[in-house]
């Protein structure tokens, strides 16, 4: 119960953070909090005895989403660096 | 005894990272504060006997994403230094973040997880796992990550504005 609760904070604290900070720095870091909080649910009820390998397995997968999605963020934040645009509020275009 | 302040203990660790991650003002002090929460990820999961998981978790988020993340704001340039994040106390986001952390309890509650670990997993089990009937989804994440890779160089390799 302890972990599910500390969990559900982990990705409330994240979600907090995606929707008042502005930087998108800040947002990535935020969106890394909700994930890390998901998959330790995941491995909590895997550790708890159901079915551990897929358990760890979905884990696995989550923990590549991330660094992929990541990967992805990063660069979509350098080539608005270019244009001279960090805050979220600055973008406001869906164009390359 | 042992175990239970262990776990508090990485706990502690872990929320504090995430609450600073939302609350500090400069960008290199996120992006510790972002390791700090990472460690304690993976403390939790080395806790629950995933042993595997923590150092991938300690491999690919603090050796490879959190590098990545000290890549951007070193891109940003100086403007990233020491730059003050603007910080203001949302109402309406934490009803929302509240809210979402109650329905997720009061939803996940019937099945709860144990907080002391049952039993962990062996490497082999986890190699027999993804190299059996997980190969699958063992192979669309690697198409992922390549699909990835790829969109990271198309995004910022374009010569444009160069």
């Amino acid at each position: 119960m302890t972990t599910l609760v500390l969990s559900c904070l982990l990705v409330a604290i994240g979600l907090y953070g995606v929707l008042t900070r502005r930087d998108l720095v800040a947002i990535l870091a935020s969106v890394e909090v909700m994930l890390g909080g998901s998959s330790l649910l995941l491995v909590a009820y895997a550790a708890a005895g159901h079915a551990a390998p897929a358990g760890q397995g979905y884990a696995l997968i989550v923990l590549a989403v991330g660094a992929a999605e990541a990967a992805i963020g990063i660069a979509l934040l350098v080539a608005l660096v270019r244009r001279g645009r960090t805050k979220i509020d600055e973008i406001t275009e869906v164009r390359g | 005894m042992t175990t239970t302040i262990v776990w508090w203990l990485l706990a502690a660790l872990t929320l504090a990272g995430a609450v600073a991650v939302i609350t500090v003002r400069e960008m290199t002090r996120l992006i510790l504060a972002l390791g700090v929460f990472l460690l304690g990820i993976a403390g939790l999961y080395a806790y629950f006997g995933f042993g595997l998981l923590a150092v991938a978790e300690i491999f690919v988020y603090v050796g490879g994403v959190l590098v990545l993340f000290l890549l951007a704001i070193t891109v940003m340039g100086r403007d990233a230094e020491g730059r003050a994040i603007a910080r203001r106390f949302d109402p309406a986001a934490a009803t929302v973040s509240a809210g979402l952390a109650f329905v997720l309890v009061m939803a996940l509650r019937p099945s709860p997880p144990a907080s002391l670990p049952v039993s962990g997993v062996s490497v082999e089990r986890t190699a027999a796992a993804l190299l059996g009937p997980w190969l699958p989804h063992f192979e669309i994440v690697g198409v992922l990550l390549l699909v990835a890779l790829a969109a990271a160089l198309a995004i910022v390799g374009g010569g444009e504005d160069r």
